[in-house]
């Protein structure tokens, strides 16, 4: 089911007013409305992978609260192969349904180099928002073993925590240190809840249909046709993309965290503002935040403590390898493989310079802007993200360079032409750049402080229609699915 | 060792390592008070104070600390 589709609208109406009807009842009722509801959202996409989500749900469940008793009898060796086991599980599942195919096409490919003939090929569908789920099992079972949560005690909660319907596609990827307490208490919704969850879902639909869609249109137009395109029209193309990504998945997510809301659950925050960013480092404390904080809690963390006596060139490792699984966590691909290590290669310059940890609060320059020297750093880190956004758009590792080299043309000078790109876009793009940079440190979207001239009611209301009437006037265009939902 | 003396040294490797003007680590203190202190200069720290008590932590030891009252509490496990 598609989140901007008139059948999700309708499911999530129903599925808010019985939870709003079950809210004087007990915790068990309303969770076991939102598994319910859960389960049918999922199968309603792909009903037989439900019941290897379910079946996981037990399995872990059940390996959580056998981990903790062989911690309480102090069988530590015994808890830590547990663990490691339980990890290993989940990445095999994870490895079998996303990489097994890659792997065996690679072989083939190896074969035929030696003049092997071989017609290797396993095609092997991927479940719908494994690469999510399996996440959450890995760090429930982890957190178990460092001592961090206690395991839970009702399969119910557990399940829904794992297959709760507004993430469980392309996520947020929500702890359960901080989930499952939430899902163990009565919920109550109050107006400032559905309303606050309501206007996040608007700013995420407005993002998504007006900007990520109109785009997408233009650059996939563009990324087919680019050998015959002048370089500016290129370049141009590549310099959207970013924003597009932005849109489509900053989109999702507040769906996402605008619904949780409504239903009285606190999803955890995914962007915050990235292209305010004035280094990569600090980019990556920003974009896909629930990723990148599962692998330095999980990947990057171990790594670093087990290598802590090489100093700088151990932690230079253990970003380099933390970011090729960032990079391969998108998919079987070798660009994904260049897109994580092209990041982790910019990560060297600040460790050398010592800026990698240095956390500067953005403070405005003249007129509110920002300062020229934040100003700089935050157009170059742009471009270098726009430079590893090509490897990830790209459809194979020939095509990264060959779009980046149909950049460096002497049609560099001509006067860009994106197919399918119209001015107005470049008017919600402006628009969302400047609501990041004036709502920075906001804690949420359309969420205003009351000062200026949105201390006005009426406002603050035209602006909510505005939105709505731009969602509506685009909602006819072509309706594309979330590019985050094929990871 | 007593906690308070712990308490002083590890001020002092919090200074030093995080270019603090001040430090006054309780047993709550967590990451999340100290504004310098994040994943990377973690590391620091820890390599720090395994020098300076002449001890060594393991990797889940270090993992399951939450605050320095747990930091603590490893230190004087191992004197």
């Amino acid at each position: 089911m598609n989140p901007q589709s008139i059948g999700f609208l309708s499911f999530c109406v129903v599925v808010l007013t019985a939870n709003g009807l079950l809210q004087r009842f007990s915790v068990r009722w309303q969770n076991g409305l939102l598994l319910l509801a859960s389960c049918v959202f999922y199968a309603m996409a792909d009903w037989v992978m439900l019941f290897l989500m379910m079946g996981m749900s037990v399995v872990y469940w059940w390996l959580g609260g056998l981990l903790k008793r062989l911690m309480n009898k102090g069988r530590t060796a015994d808890a830590s192969r547990l663990t490691t086991f339980s990890v290993c599980i989940a990445i095999c599942l994870l490895c079998y349904f996303k990489y097994l195919g890659f792997f065996v096409e690679q072989v083939g490919c190896l074969l035929q180099m030696f003049g092997i003939h071989s017609s290797l090929s396993l095609s092997i569908l991927l479940p719908l928002g494994l690469s999510f789920y399996t996440f959450k099992l890995i760090s429930y079972i982890i957190e178990i073993h460092r001592e961090h949560i206690e395991p839970c005690d009702n399969l119910m909660t557990f399940s829904l925590y794992i297959s709760f319907f507004p993430t469980v596609m392309a996520g947020p990827i929500d702890r359960s240190g901080t989930f499952l307490p939430q899902l163990k208490k009565t919920r109550r919704v109050d107006a400032d809840a559905l309303i606050q969850g309501a206007k996040t879902m608007l700013w995420g639909y407005f993002l998504k249909i007006c900007i990520a869609d109109p785009l997408s249109l233009a650059t996939d137009e563009t990324w087919n046709t680019f050998d015959s395109l002048p370089a500016s029209t290129v370049l141009a193309a590549a310099l959207i993309y970013p924003i597009q990504m932005y849109a489509d998945f900053c989109g999702y997510s507040c769906i996402a965290i605008g619904l949780g809301r409504m239903l009285g659950l606190v999803v955890t925050e995914n962007f915050n503002r990235p292209f305010l960013a004035r280094n990569v480092a600090e980019y990556w404390r920003r974009w896909h935040m629930s990723l990148t904080n599962w692998l330095t809690d999980y990947v990057f963390m171990p790594l670093n403590i087990t290598w802590r006596e090489y100093g700088n060139r151990g932690i230079m490792l253990a970003i380099i390898v933390n970011m090729i699984v960032v990079g391969i966590w998108h998919g079987a691909n070798w660009t994904y493989l260049l897109f994580g290590l092209y990041h982790g290669l910019l990560f060297l310059p600040l460790i050398y310079s010592g800026t990698f940890t240095r956390k500067k609060k953005l403070k405005p320059g003249k007129w509110g802007l920002p300062t020229l020297h934040d100003g700089m750093y935050m157009v170059g880190t742009y471009l270098l993200v726009t430079i590893g956004f090509v490897a990830f758009r790209a459809p194979d590792v020939g095509s990264i360079f060959g779009f980046l080299g149909a950049i460096f043309d002497s049609s560099i000078m001509e006067i860009p032409h994106i197919p399918q790109f119209r001015l107005l876009y470049l008017a919600f793009i402006a628009i969302l750049l400047v609501n990041d940079w004036i709502y920075r440190d906001s804690p949420s979207p359309l969420h205003f402080n009351g000062t200026g001239l949105f201390r006005y009611r009426l406002v603050r209301w035209f602006i909510y229609y505005l939105l709505l009437f731009a969602i509506y006037i685009y909602s006819d265009a072509e309706s594309q699915q979330f590019i985050y939902v094929q990871f | 060792m007593e906690r308070k003396e712990i308490f002083s040294k590890l001020n002092e490797i919090f200074i030093d390592v995080l270019d603090l003007d001040e430090c006054n680590l309780t047993d709550e203190t967590n990451a999340n008070d100290i504004e310098e202190w994040d994943s990377l200069s973690h590391i620091q720290l820890i390599v720090a104070i395994e020098k300076r008590f002449g001890i060594k932590f393991t990797s889940l030891e270090i993992m399951k600390w939450r605050n320095v009252g747990e930091l603590v509490d490893s230190i004087l496990s191992k004197k």
